[in-house]
This record gives C-alpha cells, structure tokens and sequence, in this order.
C-alpha cells in the first residue's frame, strides 16, 4: 500500500490528497515563522509522495500546535491538523515518539491525567486559595482504556 | 406503402456467410432448415452479403415483388448495414422500421469460432428471435412539425453578438435582448483582450454591412452596422419573464425596462448629461466613480442612446433633461412594457461575472479600498475608466507603485467554488503586463498555485511578463492585512520555492476572482426547462459532441453561459450555436420518426412516475375528470429510450419500436434454443454503449462463452423487473444488464435507474427463491469488449456453481 493510502484510510486522514500545495496552510502557521523544522505544506507533500521514514522519524509532526489556522483557511478543505494526528498515530503505533507522550500516557493510565499533579500546580493553587486536587478513580478510565486498545507509548532510547 | 396491422407477417430472412467465411464456423445448411421450419417465414436467401450492391438488390427485389412484408437480414457488419438495408427498404415501399438486422458474425460465429455446434445453435437462437420480432413489428411513420425561421438570443455580449450576426448573415428573423441599456456585457468592460491584445468592442461585422468590403474586417461595434441589420431586433433593459411553447415555435414574453430617452429622437448631443445634477455609482465602472443619472456607458457603446438610471433620477422634481433636449427625445412618464413574440429557437448567451470577493474574509476585499479585483483593474487600465487609464490606488487616489496578484480568489477552492476558473491566469498576465508597459518602475509580483496558460499564444503572454521584470511567487497568500504605520497593504505568503515566508509590501492587491453564473441564471433555466451543472452553469447535453446544445432541443447555448470563457473560446462557441440553431431551423420543419412512447389510458393514471422520470420532459399530466389524471407524450420531445416504460408500474407506457410483447417474443425466442451443456445466460444490452461493447468483443474475436444471449432494447433504464423474472421463467440462468456507463448514459438517467432496478429485483428474486446473484448489471462502453467477455465468462461460471434452477419443480 502507498503510504498515502495508509494515510487516507485513517480517520482524520481521508482528505490527505485534496491537497495541491499552494501553501495557504505555510503561511497562516504561527511555528513555521518560527521554527524551520515544521512546514504543514510540507508535511503533507512529504505524506504524498510517500517519504514516511522522514516524516516518522522527524521531528516536524510533533511541533504542531494544533491552532487549526491552516485547516480554518486551506482551500481544498484538507483537514490539516486532523492529518498531523493521524500521521502522529502512526508514529507511535510505529514506535516513534517523543517520550513525553510516554509519560502522557503513563499518567493517564496512573492518575487519570495526561499532566501530572506538580508540585508548582500545587503551590499555585494554595497561592490562588483553590483546594488540592484530588486523585480521581480510574478504574472507569482504564476499562475504557483497554476497550479502546489504548496502549501506553513506549520510551525510545534516543530521547527527544 | 405500409403495412396494414391485418396483414399477415411475411418474413424474407437473408443469410449471409461472409464469403463463405462465415459457412466454414457455422453451419448454414441447418441454420437453412430451421428457419424454413419457422412460421410466417416467406422467403430464405443466402448470399455472401446483404447490404450493398446484388445482395441488396436481392432484398429490394423481394420487397418490391411484395412477396415479403417484413426483412430479417442477418450480417456482418450490422451497424453499418442496418442503416443501408433500412434505406433501401424504404425506397422500395416498405416502412423502414419492419427491418430487423442481427450480426452473426461480431455476435455468434467469431467469438465461438472454436465451438461450431454451440454456434451454429445459438445462431439459430438468434434468428429466431430476429423472426419473432420482426413478426410484430409495426411500421413507424413519420411526423412534420413546423420551425419558425426565427431565433431569440438571450444576452448581448461578445458570445450573443456573434452568434446574432451569424444567424442573420444566414436569414433568420433575430431577437437579441441584454438585460442591461447597453450592449457588451462582461467583455466590453475587460478593455483588451488576449491572446490579439485588440479592444473588448471589436467583432466581425455583419454582411449587411456595404460598407464592409473585405475578408479580414473587423471592427467597432458602435461602427459595425451591427444595430443595422435589417432583420435583428434588439431590445436592451429586458428581461425574459416567460417561455411558452415546444422547439420550433417558443412563445416568449419579455419585459422591457422603461429607457425614458426614444432611441429614434435621441442625438446623442450630451447635453442632458450635462445639465443633469444627480450624481449615482458607475456599476460599468464597478462603481469606482460616479456618473450621472441619465447617462451612456462609455462613448463607443451600443446604442448610442442614453438612459435615465431610474434609483436615482428624481424625474419631474427636476426634469432638467427634459428642458435641455432638443429632439424632444426624453419621455419621463414610460412605464415598463410586456412585449410577446414567438421564436423557432432560443440561443442562452447569459455569460458569467465575478464572484464577491468580499465572501473570502481574510481577503478583506470590503474593508480595504485598495484591494480590488481584475475587472476593476481593467476598468482603470481602460482610457474611458474612472482613471483615464491611470493605475491608482483607491484610497487615497495615488499612483499605485507596488501591485501585487492574488490567483484564484474563489477558485480551485472547495469553500466557494472547486472549479478552475481558466481565464483568470490569463487575464492578471494581460493586466500585469500592460501595468509594466505603461509604468516599467512598476513592481509586479503574481503570487499563484500554478499558471495555466494552456491556448496558443498564451504562454507567450507568461513569458512575456517574466521578460518585463514581473515577479512570480509560488504560493497563495493567507491573507491581506494593512500596516497603518506606513500606509500599505501586506501581503502574507510563503514563496513555496524558496522555503521562505514573504509579507509582500502593496499599493493595490488585485484578487483574480474566480467566474460564477450570473443572477438569474437558476431562474431562466427552470423558464427554459434545462439544466444546470453542479457549478451552476447550464448543462451541455455532450461536452464533446454536443457543447452548445442542451436536453431541449430548440434550446442551445453560447459563451460564458456553460462555463467562464476567453474571448476567441467564447466565439468560437457562438459560432457552433448559430450553426447548430440553423441546422435545426433551416428547412422550417422538425422531421421525426414516432419511434416515440404511448400511453395505454385504460391502465394509466394518477401517478406521476413518468413525468418525474422523463429525462427529457416530454410527459405532462392532463386531468381527465375531477382529480383524476393521465400522462401525455409529447412526440416532439421524446427521444424514444423507455425510462419511462421501465419506470411505470403498472404497463401502461410503451414505445413503439420496443413494445413489451416484442422483448418478451425476443426473450422467449432466445432462450428456446441451447443446444449447448452449459446454462444460458440472458444478456440484455442497451443499443448504445452495451451492445457496441458486444461488438466490440467479437471485431477483436475476444472468445467467450457460447451460451449468452444477447437481446439488444433501447437503453437499459427500459428494462422491467417483471422482465427479468420471466427470463427466469424461460430458462435462463442467469440475467446480465449490459448499459452505458452511468456519466455516459445516452439517456441521462437509464443506465443508474437500470441499476437501481436490479439491485431492487435482486430483493424480488430472494422472495422467489432465485439466488439474487444470478442478475448482475454492468456498465460498459465500445471500447471494453474484453470486459463484455469476462462479463459472460464470469456469469457462466457462477450460475454453473450455482447449479440449475428449477422454477417448475416442487422445491
């Protein structure tokens, strides 16, 4: 299967090839001013021609901010942001991703959190007059967790 | 001499081998016989070919002779032949419908070359059902309608001008109307053209003209004679409010906008425009000056005639006019008048606009004066414009210095409108280069997501624009804001070649807007009973064969009106229409075979099924008594493809060329002979594209099973589910529906209603205890015989699986 293909029949992936590069979703990004590492054009180009080391082991899908200006704005009605996920999913199913989201997910699965409760959280809070967060029960989640197959993302050596 | 409906079918059948080529595969002393064995079966022939020279003689002899009444001619290459026999038959006295023609070779013997005994018995299968059906065909006969010599242009742009000469050069009475007091429509404010950078009024005069002595004339419209072509009327300020009538005699009321100034008084002297004091935007001008309330477009306009622009006239407060005219010419009391007249047919040169800008927001086309559109930016360029051809920016009136493009504003975008505008590349190369030529300081940049410059010519005009310094940026912009500090306007795009993110200082922004229908176009098209694209541009009935013609046959298109245009594109077009209108006029009559539907009342009635269905509206309902109705056909317009029969639910539509007892003998008669070990497999093929297909296998002597019959209707949407359950009943196997692919349908709407229907049967044929799978539709077109012989290869094997089915057995 071409890695477009692979890509389309995600969801949030389907409309990966309306895109004809124009560029509309390059210069509505707020982080390809100012980060040369992503360009959404870019990315999508690279997805359509089937580049899915580079984009799998780059680090680009991972600085997207997900502001959803290059989706509001793109002519083609590619869903762009939607696309970054999709392409991230791959990612991890592939083993390649940062390893906060490791962290993410342990602490959804421990605490019920993708942040966990710092101790900064927690003297901002006593500052404010705001009450401790509590623990939340999990057992609910993880049971969704598993119905899901959401599995936690695994630590690569090479840390980003 | 036709044939009475008491007189028994004598049926001449004539053999042809092929030169004996045929004779070798199948075996023509049995198929002899059989056919001796048929009854109602006159006369037998065998030659080496039937339809030309003796062979044909041999069938107009018969025919003459009066010994045959009806001719089953099998051939070899049918689809020509058909027509030749059909002729002559004609000639010879017999209507040229009691012809029934079947390919033995393309059909039978080539493509079961290597199986001779199944051949030849399904040759016999075929010349059997050719007897039956030619048994009880009735003769069609044909009918006169009348065609007024006269024709009503709608819309007077470059596309309705052009097309209104042709018409009258060749002698047609011509109505021309333009919405707007002037004619030019969209064109006439564009200024140049490209690729002959000549001005926008420029055409081909009419012969009427004397004064026009050469060839290669064109001129002025204002100097043309074209207002002086003795038999075109041109009504301007109107509007069509109603059409009425069939092809050949439209019946057309037109609303005329009262002008207040009589075209035969008025001089032309200006000075009512000049004792005039109400100032109102110059729509011409897209409203980036004033004019005043009675006016004239630009002085070379058509007609030279000035009009009182009625929002903003304060009339006998003022009549300031009146006083000053000294023809007498000005009449402040006009009221709007209704004028009827009845035409042969109607030609739609509605053109296109501009799509509003304003709609994409970061754009920001209503909030910042200095970002305009191409047709503004003409409108400057142009020496009548607001600027007197200066390149200004709006705000503040200064030269503009830093010009930047913005390509497809509202086209290729799926928000607004997905298409390619087509032009528009075109059009901002024309406009940036004649800003360079007047202002070679200029800077010029064309941001873009590709340039199309596909016409001859028209990559010279690219070219050209990188030759004069004009910048080129791959990308389009994500928006426009303004910098108050320094009074500019940025542009905000990423140049993709180089990886770099711009923001592109501007005095102007031109949006190269995308080209949409204009108002009233959804209106005229329900008036007119024709269709609209999903653009919402009309329907061409067959963008290759057909691109000015719609579903109505009197009805025809030109220009703009089925999709944006360049000038020479946009002529081209009228010419086709005016040669397409002649065609249809030009003897004064409609001649058409009744090869039409009929409605049998004593079954039909209130429902609506085939007027709905009807790709051509040629069925209405006519009351009978009080709440009770029966659909009409209308001969004229019915094209003969029996949606309509497969449609009704109850039998009571027809079509005389196809009638149900006929399929039914056909069906019967095909499935009556096997003479193989395989199960049969009915083939019902659409004349068009399914029955070419066919052909198309056995030319190429694809090979395929023997055991398919092949009956041919008009359009697979004629098919009835009742039909296919009595193939099973006759014994066939397995049903297969051979239609033209759906966007190709010669019909419109049969080949997807076909399907539908046998999806809907396949239910039908689960209740009865049939495996549904044993009916499948495909879709094909002449050109993939092979997939009409895997087709057949793929059914066999599955009904074999299958195993038989016995309808009649106790199960």
């Amino acid at each position: 299967m071409f890695f477009s293909e692979e890509v389309t029949c995600r969801h949030g992936g389907e409309t990966l090839t309306a895109c004809y590069q124009c560029g509309t979703c390059a210069s509505s990004c707020p982080v390809a001013r100012l980060d040369s590492r992503f360009n959404p054009r870019e990315v999508l180009n690279l997805a359509l021609l089937g580049e899915k080391d580079e984009i799998l082991s780059g680090d680009a899908i991972w600085l997207c901010t997900s502001c959803f200006n290059c989706q509001e704005r793109c002519p083609q009605n590619v869903e762009i942001a939607e696309l970054i996920f999709a392409l991230r999913n791959i990612a991890i199913e592939a083993g390649n991703s940062p390893n906060i989201y490791a962290d993410f997910g342990g602490a959804l699965i421990a605490d019920g959190r993708i942040v966990a409760i710092s101790k900064f959280v927690e003297k901002k809070r006593e500052e404010f007059g705001l009450p401790p967060l509590k623990p939340v029960g999990v057992e609910d989640l993880n049971k969704i967790l598993e119905a899901t197959g959401f599995t936690k993302p695994e630590k690569t050596e090479a840390s980003k | 001499m036709s044939v009475s409906k008491m007189e028994q079918p004598k049926v001449g059948v004539f053999l042809s081998d092929c030169g004996k080529q045929l004779s070798e595969i199948l075996d023509f002393d049995a198929l002899t016989t059989f056919v001796k064995g048929v009854s109602n079966v006159a006369l037998i022939a065998r030659g080496s070919e039937f339809w030309r020279g003796k062979g044909l003689q041999t069938i107009v002899d018969a025919v003459k002779s009066g010994k045959i009444n009806r001719v089953v001619v099998a051939e070899n290459i049918t689809k020509i032949s058909d027509v030749n026999i059909a002729q002559a038959v004609e000639n010879a006295g017999l209507n040229s419908y009691l012809v029934e023609v079947l390919d033995i070779k393309d059909h039978c013997a080539w493509p079961h070359r290597n199986a001779p005994k199944e051949a030849t018995e399904k040759a016999k299968a075929m010349l059997l059902s050719a007897i039956e059906r030619a048994k009880l065909l009735e003769p069609i006969e044909k009918l006169e309608f009348p065609a007024l010599k006269s024709a009503l242009v709608i819309g007077g742009g470059i596309g309705g001008m052009q097309t209104a000469v042709d018409l009258t050069d060749l002698g047609f009475e011509v109505k021309l109307i333009e919405k707007q007091p002037f004619l030019g429509g969209l064109a006439a404010r564009a200024g140049r053209f490209f690729p002959t950078d000549d001005c926008a009024i420029c055409i081909q005069p009419p012969s009427s003209d004397v004064k026009t002595i050469t060839h290669t004339s064109r001129k002025c419209v204002y100097r043309s004679g074209f207002s002086e072509i003795p038999n075109l009327n041109i009504l301007t300020n109107s509007s069509v409010v109603a059409v009425e009538g069939v092809p050949g005699n439209y019946k057309v009321t037109v609303e005329k906008k009262p002008r207040y100034v009589d075209p035969d008084k008025c001089v032309a002297c200006d000075k009512c425009v000049s004792v005039c004091p109400v100032e109102a935007p110059d729509e011409y001008n897209s409203n980036m000056t004033n004019r005043k309330a009675i006016y004239i477009n630009v002085p070379a306009v058509h007609p030279q005639v000035y009009v009182i622009d009625e929002d903003a006239c304060k009339f006998n407060d003022c009549a300031k006019c009146v006083s000053v005219c000294p023809t007498n010419a000005i009449d402040l009391d006009q009221k709007p008048e209704q004028v009827t007249f009845n035409v042969g047919s109607i030609i739609v040169a509605t053109g296109f606009k501009e799509f509003d800008a304003s709609v994409i927001k970061e754009y920001h086309y209503d909030e910042y004066p200095d970002v305009i559109t191409n047709l503004e930016l003409a409108r400057m360029i142009d020496g009548f414009g607001p600027t007197g051809g200066e390149i200004v920016r709006p705000s503040d009136g200064k030269p503009a210095k830093k010009i930047v493009f913005v390509q497809c504003a509202g086209s290729r975008d799926r928000r607004y409108n997905p298409y390619c505008s087509g032009i528009c590349c075109m059009i901002s190369l024309k406009n940036a280069s004649l800003i360079k030529e007047a202002n070679p300081d200029a800077e010029v940049s064309i941001c873009y997501i590709d340039i199309r410059t596909t016409g001859r010519e028209h990559e010279y005009y690219y070219e050209r624009a990188r030759d004069m310094g004009i910048k080129f940026i791959k990308g389009r912009p994500t928006e426009i804001y303004a910098d108050e500090d320094k009074g500019k306007l940025i542009v905000d795009v990423e140049d993709a070649l180089l990886k770099r993110f711009l923001d592109l200082e501007a005095d102007l922004v031109v949006l190269a807007t995308s080209m949409v229908p204009p108002e009233g176009t959804s209106e005229l098209a329900k008036m007119l009973d024709i269709d609209l694209e999903a653009d919402g541009f009309f329907k061409e009935y067959n963008a290759k064969l057909r691109p000015t013609e719609t579903k109505q046959k009197g009805i025809f298109l030109c220009g703009g009106a089925t999709f944006p245009k360049d000038a020479p594109t946009a002529s081209l077009h009228a010419h086709s229409a005016a040669l397409k209108t002649a065609k249809f006029l030009n003897s004064g009559k409609i001649v058409k075979d009744l090869r039409t539907a009929f409605i049998n009342d004593e079954y039909c009635g209130d429902c609506e099924f085939c007027p709905v269905m009807c790709p051509f509206g040629a069925i209405t309902l006519e009351p009978t008594t009080e709440n009770h109705f029966v659909a009409r056909v209308n001969d004229l317009l019915c094209e003969g493809c029996g949606v309509c029969v497969g449609t009704c639910p109850l039998n009571a539509i027809e079509l005389k060329n196809s009638k149900q007892n006929q399929i039914a003998a056909q069906i019967d008669a095909l499935l009556s002979v096997n003479g193989t070990s395989k199960p049969l497999v009915l083939a019902i093929c659409c004349q068009e594209c399914g029955h070419t297909a066919v052909d198309s296998s056995g030319m190429a002597k694809m090979e395929y099973p023997a055991n398919v019959r092949v009956i041919k209707v008009p359009c697979a949407g004629i098919v009835r589910v009742n039909q296919i359950l009595d193939a099973f009943k006759a014994g066939a196997q397995g049903v297969m529906i051979v239609g033209c692919k759906t966007d190709g349908c010669h019909y419109e709407i049969g080949s997807e209603n076909a399907e539908k229907k046998a999806d809907s049967a396949k239910v039908l044929l689960k209740e009865y205890g049939i495996e549904p799978e044993r009916l499948e539709m495909f879709k094909m077109v002449y050109i993939e015989g092979a997939q009409f012989a895997e087709a057949v290869q793929m059914m066999t094997d599955r009904v074999a699986k299958l195993g038989t089915l016995n309808l009649m057995g106790d199960s």
